[in-house]
Parts: C-alpha cells; sequence; structure tokens
C-alpha cells in the first residue's frame, strides 16, 4: 500500500529530526506515563482496602450494640449497651432465613502472661462459628469447637501477632497463657490477617470460647457483637433487613432509636468500589486534560514540519504524489509519533509504578488495559490533531511549495 | 507530442496581474532535444513548469500526446506528472537525510502499481548516471554533481517520455555539466523528448534546437546547425581529479 511504503521513508525523516519528534510527543508521553502510574497507583490502594474488607469474612454483617460512630475516621463503639445478648444471636440464626449463620462476641483488652512475658492484648470471647464466619483459619493447632465452648473450658486460640510477642518463635501449643491471671490453654494459633479497615492489627488478639469470657473473665451477661453471615451476597441485604427487624422485635423497641448498629460487608464494598470509580472519573478527566496539551503539542510541531517541510512535499507533488497521499502522510507521521509518545509513555509509566512498589512506597497494581486505552487514545489524539497540518500541506500547491525556502 | 498555442500565464490578479507568458505557441516532436534561452525573468521557470503540468496556463492550449492537459483536474495532473515526465531542477531539490537509493525511487511510491522490482530498477539507474557507487549516499555526502545526477536518476525511474530540466547545468563546474549534458544527450538517443532551460549558450547548443524567450513571448525558434558533443568535450578536458 502506498500509506505503508511512504510510512518508512516518513520514519526516516522523522527519526533524523530526534529532537523535533520528542519535543512534539513530550506532552503525550508524560500524559500517558501519568495516566499509567496513577491508575496502578489507585488500582494498588483500591485492591488494598478491598483485601481488608474481604478479611473481615465472606457475605458478612455486623450486628453491634449501640451506636458506632466515626471518630477521626475510625470506627468507635459509643456507650456500652447491655441490651445485646447471646440469644439475640441465636434467634438470627434460627429465625432469619437470609441467614446461614451467627456468632455472638465480646472483647475487652486484659494483660496476658506467659512466663516472665507479659503483655496487654485484646480478649474475644466467641462462638466457635465465629472463626468460619470471620474466615479465621488455625494452621496450626484447632479452634474451638461447640462442646468447648458450651462447658466454658479455659482454652484459647492466639493471634499471630500475641503467639510471636508472647513465645517468638517456639510453639506454644498446649502451653498455658494466663489471661488476667486465670489460665489458659492454648489450642491453636490463627493465620495472619494483618490490619483491618480501621488500620487496626487483627493478629493482636487472642479467641476464647464465649461463654469462658463471659463468666470467668468479664463478668458479663450481654455481648457486643454479632457476626452475621448471609446465606450467599445477594442474601446480605435481606440479611440485615431481617437481623434488624428481629432485634427491634425483640428488644421492644417501637418507635425508640435503635440500640445497635448494623454493618454490611457488602455495602462497605460497595461504598468502596464507588470510592475508586469517582477516583477513576477524576483520574481519568486529569489525564485527558494533560493529553489534550499533548495533542496541541503535536498539533504545533507538525504545523512548523510541515513549513519546514514545504519544499519535500513539493517534490513529493512534482513526481506524482495526489493531494490526498500528501494528507494520509502527514496524518499517518502524526499517528505513528503519538504511538510512539503512548509506547514511551506507557514504559515509563510502568516503570515508575513498578519503582514505586520496588521501594515500597506504595502498593502499585499494573493496569494494562488503562496501557492499551491510554496507547489507542495518543495514537487518535495524533491523528485528530494532525488533521489540520495535514490539510495545510495537502493544500500547498506544487510550484510554491518547490519555491519555498 | 507536446503542442502550445497562445499559451499565457498571469500571475495575481486585478490591479497586481503580470503577464508574464504572452502568447506562446509551438510544438515539439517525440525525440527531440530543445534548449529554452533567455534572460532572467523572462518566464523559462513558468512555461517549463507549464510544459511539466505542474502548472496551468491561464490562457490558451496545451496539448500533450492529445491530452488536452488544461481540462484536467488536480488528480489527473498529477498522475500525468508521474507517468509521462521526469523533472530535473536547477536546486537538485533532493531529500536531504533519505539515502541516494531511496531518493530515486521516491517516484515509484506513487505509481499506480509499485513494481517489485523497484530497488532494482534504482539501482541501474544510478548505475546509468554513474553512482553506482554511491547509492548508500544521503545527499550532504556527495558533490554538487552528483546530486545533480541523483536527481536525473530520481527522473529516470518511471521511464518518462519527457525529460524536463530547469538549468541542470547552473549550479555545476565545467566537467560536471558536461556529464549531465552527456546523459541528456544519451536519454534523446533512447528516443526520449528533452527539454532544458538553460541562460548558457554552450549549454543550449547541445541541444537539437533553441527557442528564445523574450518578454514572454518566442523571439527565436531555430535549430542547431551541428549540436554539440557532450562526450568528444568531456575526452578533450585535462585529465586531473576525476569526479
Ligand atoms: N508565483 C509567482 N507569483 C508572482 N510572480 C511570479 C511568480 N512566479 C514567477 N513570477 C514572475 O514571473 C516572471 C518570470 O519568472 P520565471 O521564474 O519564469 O523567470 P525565469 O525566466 O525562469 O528567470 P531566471 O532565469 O532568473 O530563473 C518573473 O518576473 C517573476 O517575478
Ligand atoms: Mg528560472
Amino acid at each position: 500500500m502506498r500509506i505503508r511504503r511512504n510510512l518508512l521513508l516518513s520514519w526516516e525523516i522523522l527519526a533524523a529530526h530526534k529532537l523535533r519528534t520528542l519535543l512534539s510527543v513530550m506532552g503525550i508521553i508524560i500524559g500517558v506515563a501519568a495516566v499509567v502510574l496513577i491508575v496502578s497507583m489507585g488500582r494498588g490502594a483500591e485492591e488494598r482496602i478491598l483485601g481488608r474488607i474481604r478479611t473481615m469474612g465472606t457475605n458478612l454483617v455486623i450486628v453491634r450494640a449501640g451506636q458506632v460512630r466515626l471518630i477521626a475516621g475510625r470506627q468507635r463503639q459509643m456507650n456500652t449497651v447491655r441490651t445485646l445478648l447471646p440469644s439475640d444471636a441465636w434467634a438470627i440464626a434460627e429465625e432469619c432465613p437470609s441467614v446461614a449463620s451467627a456468632a455472638a462476641a465480646i472483647d475487652r483488652n486484659m494483660p496476658v502472661k506467659w512466663g516472665a512475658g507479659s503483655i496487654v492484648t485484646r480478649v474475644v470471647g466467641m462462638n466457635e462459628e465465629g472463626f468460619r464466619i470471620r474466615n479465621i483459619t488455625t494452621p496450626s493447632g484447632h479452634p474451638f469447637d461447640s462442646q468447648e465452648e458450651r462447658a466454658a473450658r479455659r482454652v484459647a486460640v492466639l493471634g499471630h501477632t500475641v503467639a510471636r510477642d508472647l513465645f517468638g518463635d517456639a510453639d506454644p501449643l498446649g502451653l498455658q497463657v494466663r489471661i488476667r491471671r486465670v489460665p489458659f490453654e492454648v489450642i491453636g494459633v490463627a493465620a495472619p490477617k494483618g490490619v483491618d479497615v480501621n488500620g487496626r492489627d487483627q493478629d493482636d488478639v487472642i479467641f476464647v470460647p464465649l461463654r469462658t469470657a463471659m463468666r470467668r473473665l468479664f463478668n458479663v451477661t450481654y455481648i457486643q457483637a454479632i457476626y452475621v453471615q448471609a446465606r450467599d451476597a445477594q442474601a446480605s441485604k435481606l440479611a440485615e433487613e431481617e437481623a434488624r427487624n428481629l432485634l427491634r422485635q425483640r428488644h421492644r423497641l417501637r418507635d425508640k432509636p435503635d440500640d445497635f448498629t448494623i454493618q454490611n460487608q457488602v455495602t462497605l464494598l460497595e461504598t468502596e468500589r464507588e470510592m475508586s470509580r469517582s477516583m477513576a472519573l477524576l483520574i481519568s478527566s486529569v489525564a485527558a486534560t494533560s493529553l489534550l496539551v499533548g495533542g496541541i503539542g503535536i498539533l504545533a510541531v507538525m504545523l512548523i514540519s510541515v513549513r519546514q517541510r514545504r519544499r519535500e512535499i513539493g517534490l513529493r507533488r512534482a513526481v506524482g504524489a495526489l493531494r490526498r497521499d500528501i494528507r494520509n502522510q502527514f496524518l499517518a507521521e502524526a499517528g505513528l509519533i503519538a504511538g510512539a509518545g503512548g509506547v514511551l509513555g506507557v514504559t515509563l509509566g510502568v516503570c515508575a509504578a513498578l519503582a514505586m512498589s520496588g521501594l515500597g512506597y506504595w502498593e502499585a497494581v499494573i493496569s494494562w488495559p488503562a496501557g492499551a486505552v491510554a496507547f489507542v487514545f495518543s495514537v487518535s489524539l495524533g491523528m485528530v490533531f494532525g488533521i489540520y497540518p495535514a490539510m495545510r500541506a495537502a493544500h500547498l500547491e506544487p510550484i510554491q511549495a518547490l519555491r519555498a525556502e | 507530442m507536446i503542442e502550445l498555442e497562445a499559451v499565457e500565464k498571469a500571475y495575481g490578479s486585478g490591479s497586481t496581474e503580470a503577464l508574464v507568458l504572452k502568447g506562446i505557441s509551438f510544438r515539439v516532436e517525440a525525440g527531440e532535444y530543445v534548449a529554452i534561452m533567455g534572460a532572467s525573468g523572462t518566464g523559462k521557470t513558468t512555461l517549463l513548469n507549464i510544459l511539466g503540468c505542474l502548472d496551468k496556463p491561464t490562457g490558451g492550449h496545451y496539448r500533450l500526446e492529445d491530452t488536452d492537459v488544461v481540462s484536467l483536474d488536480d488528480d489527473a495532473l498529477s498522475h500525468l506528472r508521474n507517468r509521462k515526465i521526469g523533472f530535473v531542477f536547477q536546486m537538485f531539490h533532493l531529500l536531504e537525510r533519505t539515502k541516494a537509493l531511496k531518493n530515486v525511487m521516491l517516484p515509484l511510491i506513487y505509481a499506480e502499481e509499485y513494481p517489485d522490482d523497484a530497488e532494482e530498477r534504482a539501482k541501474k539507474a544510478l548505475t546509468s548516471v554513474g553512482l553506482a557507487d554511491r547509492i548508500q549516499y544521503k545527499p550532504g555526502e556527495l558533490s554538487g554533481g552528483q546530486q545533480q545526477r541523483v536527481a536525473i536518476a530520481r527522473a529516470l525511474i518511471t521511464d518518462p517520455a519527457i525529460v524536463l530540466a530547469d538549468e541542470p547545468t547552473g549550479n555545476l563546474d565545467r566537467r560536471s555539466g558536461l556529464e549531465v549534458l552527456a546523459i541528456f544527450r544519451r536519454l534523446q538517443q533512447e528516443g526520449r523528448t528533452i527539454i532544458v532551460v538553460t541562460h548558457d549558450q554552450a549549454v543550449a547548443e547541445h541541444a537539437g534546437r533553441i527557442l528564445l524567450l523574450s518578454d514572454g513571448a518566442i523571439a527565436h525558434d531555430r535549430p542547431v546547425a551541428e549540436p554539440r558533443d557532450a562526450e568528444a568535450e568531456l575526452a578533450s578536458l585535462p585529465k586531473e581529479d576525476r569526479r
């Protein structure tokens, strides 16, 4: 094809004017690189937050006693409310059709000792279903079962951080720790989960059977939270509603406000996705602006190029080039340099993103689709902004063009 | 082959209109070698551009091989230039950053059908003008005479019936000029029509016929009784630096 034969020649000519060519695509290179970098960083951040939400459990709905407020970006349970009871958890599990299972829980910070070592950690009393609902696994040892729970046995599953802090590399299974002077046998160590949505270490914790915690440690009859697992993701909104109605009825609230707060993992995920979507929109508009500037760079340099190459244009016309041959040539050149700029930009952006995660500043997830879109976009941008210079070139009269200096 | 009838060319319009060609008529038969002479500014280049279909007359008729050129549109003129005409410019007009071979191949890019042996043809054309060993050189690495010969090779690549040259020896020394004229003579012997614009009487006398242009009209049109022989003159030059 005529254009393809020509493109090789164009490439030689463009390559001979390295600086001019580079300058013309600088805007595109920087724009594309910025898009790839920011999208990769955004994806990294999103992935991390979504990961944290997922570590909470699967299809999880959390009921907390009292009102939970956001203070300085973190959730805080306000004043103690004594109305939430273990029987509420039972009732939710039994009576709500959209609920697969439910586990009651209560926690307090308490001193924990082993040998000479002593730390303060969060002691969580929890039904045995809690492990499954909250995706807590015990690669070493095993979680407590319903028997141990009902018998209020003094057994404990250590969080990863607690096990490390108290025992170092030693194996704690079968050993006895003291929680507020009460001896507990370590029967398992949970797999590490990292920080939660609030930035709290989920591994700095000790799990004990709910009944044991209520009777022997905290001496209370109420609980703080119910972890509810919906049958599936679709049922989670329904499960939330059923649990709310049931609790209002059981607590005889009539027209009083809720004495509990329900958090839905699906809603949390949706909010997070919503946020990253609006973030992406913001990024795209910034990117579009910078690429627009890049396009104007191409326009300017192509106009200069057409002016400087008038004699070449005249010559091509003299040896038989049609007007549209000249137009197509300059269009193709604009697309070519914009495309080359796009490739350079993607490379630069990916390198920057890799460097960022390599240096540990930020988790970046390379977004190849964003790179591809940026590339295609810059080629079309080059062509669009190349139209006017190309038309100018095509409209030159051969005689005039040949006379140009 | 070429037939001009009362051709006029005016530049500008209205009060600034200047009539450069004022009714020019002549015929050139196929295989003729014609020189066009005249003082500077008399319209030689203007006339040659019209002959080469680069420009259209503003009056009169121009027939090229029975085609009425004046009535053709831009695309048709381009095709005509590509197929029938080889142009040699005074300023060479080579692509600076491109090797001789690619420069010579340029017209083929715009040919109706790109020949498979394009590169072979370009090499042959360059060899025929004595530049077989300069194929990979860029214009900046060639002497003026060599650049002009690359330009001639480019004009020949499409095997045109007509070769038009505007001051082809204007920028060359005597030896290089004679080499170019020797090539033109050979092209004529191959049966091509050659029209050369020059202000140099000695150059014009290599042609078989001289047209003298004066003030936009033809002052003389006379045959050359005994055209000069470039080969013989080259041979008689002292043998110092060749090329
Ligand atoms: N594009 C143009 N616009 C206006 N006037 C022009 C244009 N081209 C040529 N002319 C005028 O036409 C006249 C003839 O120009 P042309 O270039 O044909 O002369 P020439 O005979 O080739 O001269 P020279 O020997 O110096 O090359 C000149 O007076 C020039 O000013
Ligand atoms: Mg001239």
